[in-house]
């Protein structure tokens, strides 16, 4: 389990995190959201142990991520935005850095990458942007962890790559797995994050699952103009609203929409989606 | 679970370590090593082509070539763990399960030990062999180099009847070892502190200091030659004073060479990404 209380870090003068909260449980794959600049990899950073905080604590399984004690390294792993091209073959690479996490499967790491379609046997340091990330992206999961930050995962990939991480994150990690997966591209991942944590300037907006999204909000994808609506999104075929859920009915969030509700209505959302 | 140092692991991170090092850094290494073998080429190429002759380097030229080879080696480490100021190689080198401890240690290892050995081995090694193919060559550079060092080492204990500095092969290899080991760490430092410019910058804090010394020293003999030319001093006590001073020297290199080795892992320790 990830315990954060009170965090702060800032850059200089400028603050970034300050009086962060929350709880995330095993089991599930966080969607962290929030406009450019308000902290998400500076978050993710804090949680794996690349920053040390400078208020608060983080606390995963007990343990402090800044002490960077090897069994926590060993439980966990940072796939960042931009990953560092190695002067290897791939499943050399794998070979050599995957001793380090226990349960690191290297059959695994050869069926994830072939479903990715790049060849194992490339050097890395010849390989594209997109191969390069998919080659970190099938290392992180062979490598079996209990927690996972990945920063802007789907960065970089093609579109038919983009369906295979999804299918990737959802069948090669454990139940026990907690994902912490920062994004932008909403309508990639949207289908596999749950909950999801809305990240705003100094703060977190919403940290909420689907479920209570859905009995929160209603997300109308009708014709019809509701006056109540808290957003309005024109979209071919009709438009999406989002109004407060009032009569209790059931609809499918569209995070999307769902991070422009919080965006223009911030107390109100907060509000609603009390931490 | 040992968090801060499990032999086991260490051995399994040492050897990663040595094998990132291998790809990274041997052919530059090897190269430094080679350079007598350029050297060796250069030169006969240079006869032939002005004098019509064979002509190999002699022992001087050899000489100079290691220690400015050894020198560029010393510079170069600046650039073995260089990467671990870069965004992305040095996340991922923090995010390897292994403790801070074993990271520093085996970051000693590689580039006190390990890389300097590859760099003799090929050196020393490459100019055995030239010796061996070329009969104009001379001697092989590691017997006549230890020679050369007895030589020095026996002439300087002769002195020791006169003189109250006593040189002994294990008095002048602690020196020469701390020197070394300050050196490199010095370099390794500077490696892992600047993001940019890691030699020029290095050089250029060393040019600082260096101007520096030589202002306080000039400024000392200025204010203290007047003194001691009214003082009446011996052989004797000149001989003292010197040893004296090399013995203080050796010892402020001694806490340099501490110190910087403590800078090195105060900044593995609390490096942040």
């Amino acid at each position: 389990m990830i315990e954060i209380n009170n965090l702060e870090f800032s850059y200089g003068p400028k603050t970034v995190l300050k009086n962060i909260s929350l709880k995330a449980s095993k089991g599930n794959i966080y969607g962290l959201l929030g406009e450019n600049g308000v902290g998400k990899t500076t978050l993710l950073t804090l949680l794996c142990g690349l920053k040390k905080p400078q208020g608060g604590e983080i606390f995963v399984d007990g343990r402090a991520p800044y002490d960077r004690q090897p069994s926590l390294l060993a439980d966990q792993f940072y796939l960042a935005d931009e990953v560092s091209p190695v002067h290897a073959k791939a499943i050399d690479f794998a070979r050599e850095n995957g001793v380090f996490w226990p349960n690191f499967d290297l059959e695994k790491f050869r069926t994830v990458l072939a479903e990715l379609e790049v060849d194992s046997e490339q050097r890395m340091d010849a390989m594209s942007a997109g191969q390069l990330k998919k080659t970190w992206i099938a290392f992180a999961l062979a490598c079996n962890a209990l927690y996972y930050y990945m920063d802007e995962p789907t960065n970089g990939l093609d579109i038919p790559s983009k369906a295979q991480f999804r299918k990737a994150v959802t069948r090669y990690t454990s139940e026990d797995s907690t994902l912490i997966i920062s994004t932008h591209q909403v309508r990639d991942l949207e289908n596999i994050i749950d909950p999801i944590i809305i990240l705003d300037n100094q703060a977190v907006l919403v940290c909420a699952t689907t479920e209570e999204i859905a009995s929160k909000l209603y997300f109308d994808y009708g014709t019809e103009a509701h006056p109540g609506a808290l957003y309005m999104e024109q979209t071919p075929g009709g438009c999406i609203q989002v109004y407060p859920n009032t009569t209790g009915q059931e609809s499918k969030v569209n995070v999307e929409a769902f991070f422009n509700t919080v965006h223009a209505h911030k107390d109100l959302v907060k509000g609603m989606f009390k931490l | 679970m040992n968090e801060t140092f499990n032999f086991k692991r260490f051995w399994t991170y040492f050897k990663y370590d040595i094998r990132q090092m291998w790809r990274g850094h041997s052919k530059a290494v090897v190269l430094m090593g080679g350079s007598v073998a350029i050297l060796y080429v250069v030169w006969a190429l240079f006869a032939l082509v002005f004098n019509q002759q064979w002509a190999t380097p002699p022992f001087p030229a050899r000489i100079v070539t290691f220690i400015l080879a050894f020198m560029v080696l010393e510079f170069y480490q600046t650039r073995t763990y260089g990467y671990l100021t870069e965004k992305k190689a040095g996340s991922a080198w923090l995010m390897v399960p292994a403790s801070r401890a074993e990271k520093f240690v085996s970051m000693m290892l590689v580039s006190l030990i390990v890389l300097p050995v590859i760099f003799f081995v090929a050196f020393f090694g490459i100019d055995a062999i030239l010796s061996l193919v070329d009969p104009t060559y001379g001697k092989a550079l590691i017997g006549g180099f230890m020679g050369k060092l007895f030589e020095m080492i026996n002439l300087m204990s002769s002195l020791g009847a006169e003189s109250p500095i006593e040189f002994t092969p294990a008095n002048l290899a602690f020196p020469m070892a701390v020197g070394y080991f300050c050196n490199f760490l010095y370099f390794i430092l500077c490696g892992v502190c600047f993001k940019k410019n890691k030699i020029v910058g290095s050089i250029a804090i060393l040019f600082g200091v260096s101007v520096l010394l030589s202002i306080v020293s000039g400024l000392s003999v200025i204010h203290y030659a007047p003194m001691l030319e009214n003082m009446d001093i011996d052989e004797m006590q000149l001989a003292q004073w010197s040893a004296n001073f090399l013995n203080w020297m050796v010892a402020i290199e001694c806490v340099l060479t501490v110190g910087l080795g403590w800078g090195v892992w105060r900044r593995v320790k609390t490096l942040q990404h």
